[in-house]
């Protein structure tokens, strides 16, 4: 990589005020930043190192509206939170549970996961020059090796989002608090990503500086049960083909309520609003679920290398809601 | 001491079969061991003499070398995939700081063949430094279209939308015995390109003092390398007074560190210019594209039995996906099944823009056995005969027969077939669809004696007790170094640990590279001779102590003596006490195999695999695999079963996982790193059991053969046949990934 200032932070604010600058960029705990830098694919002037501020921005509490989880909790935290051993929050912990490594979830920060750059293996080397890390004139992947690429809501840009916990905090209704200018910000979970992602616009909607302080879970009220499943093509670490994160609230054997995230699919998470609202006042049943299923990638558009996405996806809906409802 | 020349009856093979068989041994040769030879650590499960150094850290690998003021050095490499290299210019990356030598691998003119072509190296003080100065070097290229896809080759076959080939097959009489057979049947097999993939990358540290060059290197082959090294820098005018090279610990092979390489020279020659050592070790992604590959092929299959499954005829054409040059695609079918039957079978390499292929563990022999293997349960599921059955029927070797009814017995043949493929089993989620496979496995491996330069092996025993075996052959984790501790403690009646082992120093005598399953039964018969003339002297010493005949002095149990003597037997350590201080050295000696047939000449083994399938996704899961498998007689029981559980695992990695992506614009690979190359990883492993045959085949003293490559040969097809008996459909291109499982079911349900 290319030296750099290093900067330890104090203060929020100080690490705020460092990261405004030109060109300067926040770190979790780096897995996902210094594999850009050792790539060079980026040459920051300036690293803002947020793990000092570790005593406030990691650790799970329960703050009286619902729980509220630090930027910096790391992964293997949230796969083995206490308080997260619930119905409720299943799909949080399983996704968490099921990312990277044992090594990689025992450093990995919450915030770097939702934060990170997408893994596209055009826009992650430094031997191709493409749209959207804005160094070439078209996204490579559109027209050329796509297995592992977008199939719904992209634009001019396939790169797929790489996060697992997004679909899973999408699904379960959380919300962000971040720092900027003096002030924390709580806005829902999906204002953090782009509504239409295309190559110009980042993974995420952050401001330059702007600091990630927390994910907040509502408190669940009633037989609300959530969970997270993905496809791959081994069960050893491996980056999800398809993924879906569902919750869905039961009473009396009805579900009255539902939300069906899907991740690795598009460029940003996606909610599917519409496949969610046709299982609301079902019973479960696999008819409701593979109708649900199908609905899931209703609109989709597969490109040359990755239709078999499409039934996976399908499978991995139906599959998550015959489990949560079990 | 020798002993004179004599003809010797042993007794070969193994359980039942044993056969009497004269040998003639050579003079000065150990007694040879045979079938019926009884052992205390031989045959053994004892652990890996450098498994707790390796598992600890305290083993260090080339990558592990440092030395004070050692610079690093990086190769700079073509962008293009072909087209020729028209400007080099260095000075500015010269002029860098940090920077102490760069050295032109390319001349301008020269053709560049690969994305990866080397064209310089740049040593300097640290990685980061060189990356700096990599930017600086301006490389300017005439480019030619150019081709990554061997199925784009002009020469290539037509395929139809289901991956058939349909070119007619030239005419032959086999055709119409083909076509007039009982059951016949054709399809056309497919496997892509699975990289090297080494822990321990492609690299050296170097290092001169004068004109004498030291080097250390993961490497598989010390003595060739050595030479290659020599022999490359006389050339380049840098001829080394001397070379001496070490490899203590090698992490991993498999085919691809025969040579030096590109990078093995630019490190003496970085280290030469920059008067300061050098370490240059290639990173993950020149080791997936610059260091060879297991190359992809194409495989059209026909062929006819009769109703009772006897085979009668067996053609084959295949292709195989090679680099830039054509050479190391072929593809090896079971030849064991059809030695009596018509067959013909043509080959040819189809080139493409890439780098070319290196051995890799068996080279041609898994791409072959799974196409063979799988198109055989095919045409087994026609005739409606069993797939143990119809092997039984025509294999022709008789150990593997014995393997076939022992590891179905074990196993649960019946019972873990599924007796209506692509029905889920009673029970069974009808989500999820069982089967199981099984598929056979040979090997030569017989060993050689080193031709013109015997090899040799050093056996020291000191006055302290200590124990030395010493070997300049390198042990790529392969386990020499456990063997040669057990082989010099069974002479010498001690325990395994109690010998010091030492490899991979060419100072020490010679041994042959790691390849083709040969450095065991090539080595195995040397250190054994080594040991046994050893204690022979150490009898004679002990013999005039005791007042006996040294013939009549044993080494057993970690004491020495003579029961015929009147004083009592002594300690091991009491013993060497008489040695005085110049230890007892002796230096054994390879003499050629025996004349004559060994009983089996090479291995055998055969395997059985259990996968499930998730209908919904499509990923395949091995559930468990059994091997059976011999190596002549067997040295280190846990060590032989490590390596087949290996290749095991490596087979599940082939079969389910492995392949090279590459962009074609390009021709870059896309997927060239741990991330995205996707290999079995723990959570991916079935519970495996591997259970050794001793067989002992009379050829040397040992009887043991190689290990290495056979075990590989198997797993992909017992796993590829697994699938297709519990989907019902094959699915003939390998890696088996969920896309071309989901396709395979859909076809099956139109
Ligand atoms: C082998 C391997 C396998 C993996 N598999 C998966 C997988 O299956 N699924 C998956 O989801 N991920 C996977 N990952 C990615 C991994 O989860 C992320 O790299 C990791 O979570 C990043 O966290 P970090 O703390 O290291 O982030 P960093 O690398 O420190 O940061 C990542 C990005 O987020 C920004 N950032 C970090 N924290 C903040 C904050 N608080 N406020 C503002 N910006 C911030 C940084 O500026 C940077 O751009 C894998 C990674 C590896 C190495």
């Amino acid at each position: 990589m290319k030296p750099f200032t290093y900067v330890l932070p104090h203060t929020l604010a100080e690490a705020h005020t460092a990261a405004k600058k030109a060109g300067a960029v926040l770190k979790g705990a780096g897995i996902d930043l210094v594999d850009r830098l050792k790539e060079r694919i980026e040459a920051p002037p300036e690293v803002v190192n947020l793990l000092p501020l570790k005593n406030d921005l990691a650790g799970i509490a329960d703050d009286g509206g619902g729980l509220r989880i630090g930027a910096l909790t790391t992964l293997r935290q949230i796969a083995e939170a206490a308080a997260l051993q619930g119905p409720a929050f299943g799909a949080v912990r399983i996704a968490a549970g099921l990312t990277a490594t044992p090594l990689v979830r025992n450093r990995a920060t919450l915030g770097g996961n939702l934060l990170q750059l997408a893994r596209c293996w055009y826009l992650r080397s430094a031997a191709f020059g493409c749209l959207h890390g804005g160094k070439g004139p078209t996204c490579l992947a559109m027209t050329g090796e796509n297995r592992y690429h977008s199939i719904l809501g992209w634009h001019d840009c396939v790169r797929v989002h790489p996060s697992n916990l997004a679909p899973a905090l999408l699904a379960c209704g959380a919300e962000y608090t971040t720092f900027f200018d003096g002030k924390q910000e709580r806005r829902p979970l999906a204002a953090l990503f782009p509504d239409e992602p295309t190559a110009q616009k980042a993974e995420h909607t952050l401001r330059d500086g702007e600091i990630l302080v927390a994910i907040h879970l509502p408190k669940p009220s009633g037989d609300v049960r959530s969970t997270y499943q993905e496809t791959r093509e081994k069960d050893s670490f491996d980056w999800a083909t398809t993924a879906a994160a569902v919750q869905v609230t039961l009473q009396d054997g009805t579900i009255t309520d539902a939300s069906i995230v899907l991740g690795a699919v598009s460029p940003v998470p996606r909610p599917r609003a519409e496949a969610a609202k046709s299982l609301i006042g079902k019973k479960p049943g696999d008819a409701a679920f593979l109708k649900a299923a199908e609905m899931a990638v209703a609109g989709a558009s597969p490109l040359s290398q990755n239709a078999y996405k499409l039934s996976l996806c399908k499978a991995i809906v139906r599959a998550a809601l015959t489990e949560v409802t079990r | 001491m020798t002993t004179p020349r004599q003809e010797i009856e042993l007794a070969v093979g193994f359980g039942k079969h044993i056969e009497k068989r004269k040998v003639d041994v050579p003079d000065g040769d150990a007694p040879p061991w045979d079938a019926n030879s009884k052992f205390t650590v031989v045959g053994t499960d004892a652990d890996r003499v450098d498994g707790l150094a390796k598992a600890s850290g305290r083993a260090k690998y080339t990558y592990d070398i440092n030395f004070p003021g050692m610079l690093y050095g990086v190769i700079v490499r073509a962008t293009i995939a072909k087209g020729k290299l028209d400007v080099l210019e260095v000075d500015e990356a010269r002029k860098m700081p940090g920077i102490a030598a760069v050295v032109l691998l390319k001349e301008v003119g020269n053709k560049v063949r690969f994305v990866g072509d080397p064209l310089c190296a740049i040593a300097g003080t640290n990685l980061d430094v060189i990356r700096d100065a990599m930017e600086k070097v301006r490389a300017q290229y005439t480019t030619e279209e150019h081709n990554v896809d061997f199925l784009q080759n002009p020469e290539a076959p037509v395929l139809d939308g289901d991956g058939n080939l349909i070119d007619a097959w030239p005419e032959h009489e086999i055709g119409g015995v083909i076509a007039g057979a009982e059951a016949s049947h054709e399809g056309t097999y497919r496997t892509e390109v699975q990289t090297h993939s080494s822990l321990e990358t492609h690299g050296a540290v170097a290092r001169w003092q004068g004109d004498d060059l030291e080097i250390w290197m993961s490497t598989q082959a010390t003595f060739g390398v050595r030479g290659e090294l020599a022999r490359a820098l006389d050339e380049k005018g840098h001829k080394p007074a001397s070379v001496s090279l070490h490899a203590e610990f090698v992490g991993g092979g498999f085919g691809s560190k025969f040579s030096a390489g590109v990078e093995g020279l630019a490190v003496c020659l970085l280290a030469r210019e920059a008067k300061a050592p050098v370490k240059l070790m290639l990173d993950r992604f020149e080791e997936h594209t610059c260091t060879g590959n297991r190359p992809s092929s194409l495989m059209q299959i026909r062929a006819a039995a009769k109703k009772d499954g006897t085979l009668v005829a067996w053609d084959t054409r295949s292709f195989g996906g090679v680099g830039f040059a054509p050479g190391g695609g072929g593809v090896t079918f079971p030849q064991h099944y059809i030695a009596e039957v018509q067959k013909r079978g043509a080959h040819k390499d189809l080139v493409c823009d890439t780098d070319p292929p290196r051995p890799m563990r068996a080279p041609t022999w898994p791409q072959g056995y799974f196409g063979g293997e799988l198109f055989l349960d095919e045409l087994a599921g026609k005739i409606g005969i069993d797939p143990l059955e119809f092997r039984l029927k025509n294999d022709g070797q008789v150990i593997r027969q014995e393997q076939w009814r022992m590891g179905a017995g074990k196993f649960g043949w019946l019972q873990a077939r599924n007796p209506k493929p692509g029905s889920p089993r009673d029970g069974d989620d009808p989500r999820y669809l069982r089967g199981a496979g099984l598929a056979s496995a040979r090997w030569g491996g017989m060993g050689n004696h080193g031709g013109r330069t015997p090899h040799g092996c050093t056996c020291r025993i000191h006055a302290d007790g200590k124990v030395e075996t010493r070997s300049g052959a390198q042990d790529i984790g392969t386990g020499l170094k456990t063997a040669m501790a057990m082989l010099t403690a069974e002479e010498l009646g001690l325990a395994a640990g109690a010998i010091s082992v030492f490899v991979g120093h060419t100072a020490d005598p010679s041994g042959p590279a790691a390849g083709g399953s040969t450095t065991t039964p090539s080595l195995a018969p040397v250190i054994r001779h080594a040991a046994w003339l050893a204690r022979q002297e150490l009898a004679k010493i002990v013999a005039q102590h005791l007042g006996c005949k040294p013939e009549e002095v044993t080494f057993a149990g970690g004491k020495v003596g003579a029961e015929a003597a009147a004083k009592p037997m002594l300690s091991w350590a009491d013993a060497c006490k008489l040695i005085g201080p110049n230890p007892i050295e002796t230096r054994g000696t390879r003499f050629p195999n025996y004349k004559g047939e060994a009983f089996n000449n090479g291995v055998c083994g055969c395997q059985f695999a259990e996968v499930r399938i998730d209908t919904w996704t499509g990923q395949v899961k091995v559930l468990r695999m059994l091997a059976i498998q011999d190596c002549g007689i067997v040295i280190a029981k846990k060590l032989a079963e490590s390596q087949v559980l290996g290749a095991m695992i490596q087979g599940i990695s082939y079969a389910l996982h492995e392949q090279r992506l590459m962009d074609k614009r390009s021709g870059r690979m896309l997927n060239g790193d741990f991330l995205r190359y996707k290999i079995t990883g723990p959570a991916d492993m079935p519970p495996m059991e591997c259970i050794m045959m001793s067989v002992a085949n009379g050829h040397t003293n040992t009887s043991s053969v190689g290990l290495g490559e056979p075990p590989s040969v198997a797993a992909p097809a017992a796993i590829a046949n697994a699938v297709y008996n519990a989907i019902g459909v094959p699915v003939r291109h390998l890696p088996i990934t969920p896309d071309k499982v989901l396709q395979a079911l859909a076809a099956r349900r139109a």
